[in-house]
């Protein structure tokens, strides 16, 4: 798996997704679909990647867990309590800009 | 006052900085044309994406433009400060010709290090009231409570600096909060 270009195919046939906290595997995910459970690395603690996982927690689209409480966690979890994630939105930024260069 | 087309320097830093970018990007009219990137010498994979995306581009927009420009790396990750401020000048060396060749009306950036050099160098080109170029920063969705080394330092220089989550928007009233835009 290491030097696959890309891992949209496996993620497209998953139910399930362990991962991570970095902010492209996460959102890859959120943006499939797909139900995420999100695995800390306690040394890393001060790492700023944890601040998206961290939100996403917050915002009920991810679960959330760390390398010990894993399986306590696979075997208690919901998934239809996840909430979907929204995608973002590209065209509030090209109406920014057209406003700020005159364009509207 | 500025009339259209505006050109465009676009930053495109490692990994997910430039897939960010290109969607920043993706719903740009073609007033924002000819697009310059500018990308780090080390890195393979952002080319072949900016590639993809003009390509997919000329598809809709026949008279679609850009150009792909390479400065050296102006920090690794986790590099110290002193020799962070050393190879950010010796990347200024690079950056400010390839400004003041481009003289972009608009320069965008979401936060690699690559980015200061060359934001500084417009800005210093402005000063010297050789081209005043509008500088927009987007802080990357990753950086929810903080913002990053680089935009620690173009809060300070950009004319529009745009953060993704409402906590940065307290921290940093100067800042401009559209919501999620990637």
């Amino acid at each position: 798996f290491r030097f696959k270009d890309s891992l949209a195919e496996d993620l497209q046939g998953a139910d399930l997704v362990i991962s991570h906290a970095g902010a492209g595997s996460c959102l890859e995910t959120l943006e499939k679909g797909k139900p995420l459970i999100v695995v800390i690395n306690d040394k890393l603690m001060n790492n700023h990647q944890l601040e998206l996982a961290k939100q996403l927690h917050r915002d009920g689209c991810v679960l959330y867990c760390n390398c010990s409480t894993l399986v306590e966690t696979l075997q208690s979890m919901d998934l239809s309590a996840l909430k979907p994630f929204p995608p973002g939105q590209p065209e509030k930024f090209a109406s920014f800009l057209d406003k700020v260069f005159g364009l509207q | 006052r500025r009339t259209p087309p505006f050109s465009l320097l676009v930053v495109a830093g490692s990994g997910g900085h430039t897939t960010e970018i290109l969607r920043l990007l993706s719903c740009l009219s073609e007033s924002y044309s000819p697009r310059h990137y500018v990308l780090a010498d080390s890195d393979k994979m952002s080319e072949a994406k900016i590639r993809s995306f003009e390509q997919k581009r000329a598809e809709t927009f026949s008279e679609s433009q850009f150009s792909l420009d390479r400065i050296p790396r102006s920090r690794e990750v986790r590099q110290s400060w002193v020799s962070s401020v050393l190879t950010t000048l010796y990347s200024i060396l690079y950056s400010l010709p390839l400004t003041y060749k481009r003289k972009p009306d608009l320069i965008l950036c979401n936060g690699p290090g690559t980015c200061v050099p060359v934001c500084l160098s417009a800005f210093l080109l402005g000063l010297l009231r050789i081209k005043r170029t509008i500088i927009v920063y987007v802080e990357s969705i990753c950086r929810v409570e903080t913002l990053s080394l680089s935009g620690k330092i173009l809060y300070y220089f950009s004319d529009y600096f745009i953060v993704q989550w409402p906590d940065l928007k307290k921290k940093y009233p100067k800042s401009v909060y559209l919501g999620r835009i990637v």
